[in-house]
């Protein structure tokens, strides 16, 4: 049996780091301690009824008896969360979900991350030796603050859509370019993202027969496999998002 | 003090009256390490169908004001494999086991009421769902025609000695009449209410923020019209009850004790707090001990309608 908690936990910290993201960091020892990169909180932002339902958030860093999470504003939940300050409670359920792989033999490890899924592969890659990290975003402001990947020893490359910074366009072009450099055979794929780039990421995985995961995700209720909300097709039948995954290999999903 | 929990329905006795709706608990350990599942006064399983069904595409569902829209429909593997995989876990648990069923027909009512009648020692009744709101065939459109409710009912009855309790909705017509006519034909008790079809709209998009136009509504949102009903039928038939619509915690569930239900199933509540049951139980104990309840026998069913002769009322 994985161990799971459901805490009261304290808000240390939450503020608005860019354009983009918040950061949140609220204080856990067993949380702290159990977490692997990729798993999930699943999160109660309120007792009340507004918002009803927990919100799923990856998490981003832990140090001792700390959790940290970036998120971004988007609806009605992250908005409440975004008010919270020093000394609030937060209900957070964990670790939940299986996480990434992080044992893959001898092959260099391409990260390739999007958006919110950003956060989780710069984790993996803080923790687990990483070649590339590849991060694709709109623009220069919305992309993480550099201070936030100094601890990043893989190559850090940059895809920005209006070329503010790094390569203009989509990420997958970097990705692409990555490939030709590199020994296909040799890389092993992770990304976690809109799903729009993470269905290309995969394509130019199938392409160059490159293996690998992705972070899939659905709107969740229970974060623990009961309500059956977040299915996700795969070759092996539907699979529960937040209890089969929602880390799934490639060559499990239907593209 | 301790508290006396006791259920009785009928030949079945419970230790305490909580347990969980149908399609909110998982199919088997979902829970564990939240819940002790041994605490719970009964399990009632997510719908079985006779057939494995695939249930809808995503999404699935979206919150709305204090509740959620849900249209998973009816997905389960089906009646072999519950047969197969989850029988031997729930005989090796021990907590009676309430199985949800749904059917297509009355001969696959009839088929799935035979199946189970073969492990009395496991399954201790059945909860026949004549209301999902997801589905076509056998769902709460299909069910409209009452015929269609009692032929299913009879069909269930004849294939078996099991509790039965009909699942209802004011979806399905008047729930007072259909309740008489299941009970009529043999259903022991009412299970009330299952969710209410709702909708929500994305802005931007112009269109259902899940995969169908209309989804069952669940929480918090639908309690008045649950308890509502729950006293009703409670009143009308002095029948067991199984109580559900947003039971949220030890509050909800002492109210719909004083409405007349006997078995209270957290059902949505369970999403947002994994130890809701858990939680509610302690409540009810609690609340007992403060009012010098011995028993809460001594509360079930213990309403009062207000004098409407008091002040202030006539005119």
């Amino acid at each position: 049996m994985k161990k799971r908690f459901d805490e009261k936990a304290i808000v240390l910290e939450n503020r608005r780091i860019n354009d983009r993201y918040y950061k949140l960091v609220f204080s856990s020892a067993p949380l702290s301690r159990n977490i692997r990169p990729g798993q999930f909180l699943h999160i109660r932002i309120n007792e009340g009824q507004d918002p009803y339902l927990r919100r799923p958030f990856s998490y981003f860093r832990t140090s001792p008896g700390k959790v940290e999470i970036l998120y971004e504003v988007l609806g009605r939940g992250t908005l409440i969360l975004a008010e919270k300050s020093k000394g609030d409670p937060l209900m957070v359920m964990g670790p939940l979900g299986n996480g990434f792989r992080t044992a893959i033999g001898k092959r260099k490890r391409v990260l390739v991350a999007g958006g919110i899924g950003v956060p989780p592969l710069v984790n993996l890659a803080e923790q687990f030796s990483s070649d590339y990290l590849l991060i694709g975003t709109k623009s220069k402001a919305e992309i993480l603050p550099m201070a936030e990947l100094k601890k990043v020893k893989a190559k850090v490359l940059c895809a920005t859509e209006d070329g503010s910074v790094g390569f203009k366009g989509f990420v997958t072009g970097v990705l692409e370019k990555v490939i030709r450099e590199e020994d296909s055979r040799q890389l092993f794929i992770q990304t976690c993202g809109p799903k729009s780039m993470m269905k290309a990421v995969m394509a130019i995985a199938a392409k160059n027969g490159i293996e690998g995961e992705a972070s899939w995700d659905e709107s969740m209720a229970c974060g623990v496999g009961a309500c059956l909300g977040c299915m996700v097709d795969t070759k092996t039948g539907l699979k529960r998002a937040c209890a089969d995954g929602p880390v799934f290999s490639f060559s499990e999903l239907v593209p | 003090m301790s508290v006396d929990l006791t259920t009785r329905i009928k030949n079945l006795k419970l230790k305490n009256p909580v347990t969980v709706a149908s399609g909110t608990f998982g199919t088997s350990d979902e829970y564990a390490g939240y819940v002790d599942y041994k605490k719970l006064g009964a399990i009632i399983t997510k719908t079985i169908t006779v057939r494995p069904r695939p249930g809808n595409p995503m999404p699935r569902i979206c919150e709305v004001s204090s509740g959620m829209l849900n249209a998973i429909g009816l997905q389960n593997k089906g009646l072999a494999d519950f047969i197969e995989q989850k029988i031997p876990y729930f005989r090796k648990l021990g907590v009676p086991l309430i199985v949800s069923i749904a059917g297509e027909s009355a001969g696959e009512f009839g088929l799935l009421a035979k199946t189970f009648d073969r492990f009395r020692s496991v399954v201790n009744a059945l909860e026949v769902n004549l209301s999902c709101p997801n589905v076509e065939s056998g769902g709460v459109n299909f069910m409209k025609k009452q015929k269609r409710i009692l032929d299913a009912i009879k069909a269930v009855r004849c294939q078996t000695k099991l509790l039965i309790f009909a699942k209802l909705s004011p979806e399905l017509g008047d729930v007072l009449e259909i309740a008489d006519n299941v009970l009529k034909r043999g259903a022991d008790g009412i299970s009330v209410i299952n969710t209410l079809r709702g909708m929500s709209i994305d802005i931007n998009g112009r269109t259902s923020r899940i995969v169908r136009d209309f989804g069952g509504l669940s929480g918090p949102a639908i309690k008045p019209v649950a308890l509502r009903y729950v006293y009703q039928v409670k009143k009308e038939f002095g029948v067991p009850v199984i109580a559900s619509g947003g039971i949220s915690d030890w509050r909800d569930a002492v109210e719909f004790l004083i409405a007349g239900a006997d078995l209270l199933a957290v059902g949505t509540s369970n999403f947002v707090e994994p130890r809701a049951t858990m939680e509610i139980l302690k409540g009810i104990r609690v609340f007992c001990r403060k009012e010098k309840i011995k028993s809460i026998k001594e509360i079930r069913g213990s309403y009062r309608p207000r004098d409407q002769k008091g002040k202030g009322c006539s005119r």
